[in-house]
């Protein structure tokens, strides 16, 4: 089959980048098709009543449908890596993966998705943007990212405030009033207060995490209710997940999305178009979708997976980075036995850096959760006591329970590569690994930040390492280059040896810092999103 | 009570009979949170179990399980035998299970919710009272779980 409709621009994806390089292309009239796979939660959103997450656990005798899940997929074992996160309600995001987007690795287990919003429809919303320092290495500069920036945090609502961390979070551009801590929080940035002098003299400094959740309504969303239920439910879209945009995109006529479409190949025709092959997922056979450009969104690992196809590299290696990624279980000796407020959001509490050279050399950004919105069980699992004994203490130590959660910045090296076999259905094969060097900076880097939180009076109980591809933060595999390599993308995001093949997701990061990528991502989607925009009005 | 010498020659895909699972429930309800759980959690546990535990059984887990089934009052000692060994022992992830299914109810909830505001004295002795029973039930279960394993 094939469409019949040649349109200015196929965007390939509906995740975080997709959806904010599609929209300034829609904006301007011009007409734009979205193709994605598309899966969606059909069983869990219109089950989760609305309500306080201590309440629910008091009232609700269903609960147990979307708590554990209806497969009970919600109480696992052994599985510690990436996804090992996700909810029952949440784990539709890498529903179809394994058998479409099929992986091979001795050492990477990536969390990939087919999903309308792509992982988005899960992420912790963590929006740090990176700081000149963490741009070191790629083609462009702060200044060209600050004005999408600015643009994105108003599309997507991100709350934050001017604080300890402003050299290290970048200006404050549109930001919403930071949404409220909670106690256990609360507690560690009150004894921040008083120690605030000797911790930043050992290069640790706290404050408000940016995060893409609005404390005030805005764009006909509403503004978190503190319900403590963000991990669970989207109820009043605080949290932003990229299918809001998505909806307002869908109020454009210029735009139309196609949705069961597991995008295989395009092909660069000499008449100016580009010719993009799908299969239907619920079918067989495939069409054909014809364009004057393509940005590919589909997340670096799909991205990746397209163009080694269409350009035909079987078995060509291409770098790969993943932040690697850490938890430090810690009891927060600060509020211990003291009451607690059942008003509170479930994401990070509170952002901490780790900078000894300063903000203009690298450094390491770690953001705080309270163990509260989860149930005890999964702290009962992996405590080495007596499951009943366990309960007790836990009940009585998990309000002052929490997680770091660490990301240590990841650069390119031999040992970090992907490469994709022969044949349609080839996994795409990944490995990756840490040189000594880079493993020995980590833990240095966590000893430090250790005993800054014992002077925080946080005691760590545990450090866990789930696994490299833990972090969810893929990137690199078709890197910005200012020179016109084969298998790199230019500052304006274009494939190199293609004249209108875009990329527009984490591929083209050469690198990351300590940082979430995505709202990054999103600025340089809308970045890219404006230069083909400009491109094809000329 | 499942003869013993049934559980010393049968898989312990015999132990996914729903009439062993449903005494289990019981056992380990009553074991959690001293409570005799109601039928639907009893059912929940049955199908957690089916769907959740689908690894074989090693030797170790029918022993200690096959103990359990004939001796319901070793659960907490086995329990905390089995605490310290690798490879998270079965009859741990079947507790782990039921402790899911007691906290995603509002049936237990005032045993199983978080305690919010225990004051610094009665967390202190609370926390040490669990303690202690655990360092108890860790010295006695592990000399019964080497017992009942050698067997
Ligand atoms: C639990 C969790 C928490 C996270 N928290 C954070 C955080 O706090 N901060 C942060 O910065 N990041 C976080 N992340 C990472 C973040 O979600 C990803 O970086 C982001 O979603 C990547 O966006 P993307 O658009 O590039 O790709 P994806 O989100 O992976 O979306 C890919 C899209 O492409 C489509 N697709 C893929 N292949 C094809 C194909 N061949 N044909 C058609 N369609 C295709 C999929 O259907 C999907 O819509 C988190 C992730 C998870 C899972």
């Amino acid at each position: 089959m094939s469409t019949d409709s040649v349109v200015d621009a196929i965007i390939v994806g509906s995740g975080p980048s997709a959806v904010n390089a599609a929209y300034p292309l829609v904006e301007a009239g011009l007409t734009v098709r979205m193709l994605d796979v598309g899966n969606r939660d059909s069983k869990y959103a219109g089950l989760i009543p609305d309500g306080q997450f201590s309440e629910l656990r008091r009232t609700d005798p269903d609960q147990h449908r979307y708590f554990l899940g209806d497969e009970l997929e919600g109480i696992g074992f052994g599985h510690t890596g990436a996804g090992a996160q996700l909810t029952p309600p949440r784990q539709y995001v890498c529903k179809d993966t394994e058998r479409l987007q099929p992986i091979a690795s001795e050492s990477f287990f990536p969390l990939q998705s087919l999903a309308e919003g792509g992982l988005g429809g899960a992420w912790g919303a963590g929006s740090p943007p990176f700081s000149a320092a963490d741009l070191a290495g790629f083609p462009i500069a702060l200044e060209d990212l600050q004005p999408h920036y600015e643009v994105v945090a108003d599309r997507i609502g991100v709350s934050g405030t001017r604080d300890d961390l402003m050299p290290f979070l970048g200006p404050t551009f549109a930001l919403q009033p930071p949404v409220e801590v909670d106690s256990n929080g609360e507690g560690i940035l009150r004894r921040y207060a008083t120690q605030r002098g000797v911790l930043n003299k050992a290069g640790m400094f706290l404050g408000h995490p940016r995060i893409a959740m609005l404390s005030r309504e805005h764009r006909g969303r509403l503004a978190n209710r503190y319900w403590d239920m963000d991990f669970w439910s989207d109820a009043g879209k605080s949290v932003y997940r990229p299918k809001w945009t998505l909806d307002e995109l869908k109020t454009f006529a210029s735009f139309s999305i196609v949705s069961r479409r597991l995008v295989r190949s395009f092909e660069e025709r000499d008449d100016g178009e580009v010719v993009v092959t799908a299969a239907n997922v619920d079918g067989s056979g495939t069409e054909l979708h014809r364009a004057r450009s393509l940005v590919l969104a589909a997340g670096t690992l799909g991205s990746t997976r397209i163009v080694l196809r269409s350009m035909g590299h079987v078995d060509r290696r291409v770098p790969i980075v993943c932040n690697p990624h850490s938890y430090a279980a810690l009891l927060n000796l600060n509020t211990l036995g003291q009451g607690v407020r059942d008003e509170r959001h479930s994401m990070a509490q509170f952002c901490l850096v780790h900078a000894p050279d300063g903000h203009t050399r690298p450094f390491t950004v770690g953001h705080f959760y309270s163990y509260r919105s989860l149930l005890l069980f999964r702290l009962i699992r992996d405590t080495p006591l007596p499951v009943r004994e366990s309960l007790t203490i836990m009940r009585h130590l998990s309000p002052s329970l929490g997680a770091l959660i660490l990301q240590h910045r990841d650069t390119p090296s031999p040992t970090k590569y992907c490469s994709l076999g022969a044949g349609e259905d080839a996994p795409l094969e990944i490995e990756y690994s840490l040189s000594a060097s880079e493993q020995r900076r980590i833990d240095d880097v966590e000893a430090e930040i250790t005993r800054g939180l014992r002077r925080l009076r946080c005691i760590k109980l545990k450090t866990m390492r789930p696994g490299h591809a833990a972090s969810v933060h893929y990137a690199g595999t078709l890197p910005m280059s200012a020179t016109d390599v084969e298998l790199t993308t230019s500052r304006d995001g274009r494939l190199h040896r293609t004249k209108r093949v875009y990329v527009a997701d984490g591929s083209v990061f050469p690198s990351l810092p300590s940082k979430g990528l995505t709202f990054t991502m999103m600025a340089n989607a809308d970045r890219i999103g404006c230069h083909v925009r400009s491109t094809l009005r000329a | 009570m499942v003869a013993t010498s049934r559980h010393r020659t049968e898989p312990i895909a015999a132990s996914h009979d729903a009439a062993v699972l449903h005494r289990e429930a019981v056992w380990f309800a009553r074991y959690l949170v001293d409570a005799v759980p109601s039928d639907a959690l009893i059912e929940r546990y049955v199908r957690a179990d089916a769907r959740v535990l689908q690894d074989a059984p090693t030797a170790r887990d029918e022993a200690v399980l096959a103990f359990v089934h004939r001796h319901p009052w070793s659960v907490g000692l086995l329990d905390a035998g089995t605490a310290f060994m690798r490879g998270a022992p079965l009859l741990r992830k079947k507790l782990v299970v039921m402790m899911a299914v007691l906290e995603a109810t509002p049936d237990h909830i005032a045993v199983t919710a978080p305690v919010e505001d225990a004051g610094m004295a009665r967390l202190v002795w609370r926390l040490g009272r669990a303690g202690a029973k655990a360092a108890v039930k860790l010295v006695v279960g592990s000399a019964l779980c080497a017992l009942v394993v050698r067997r």
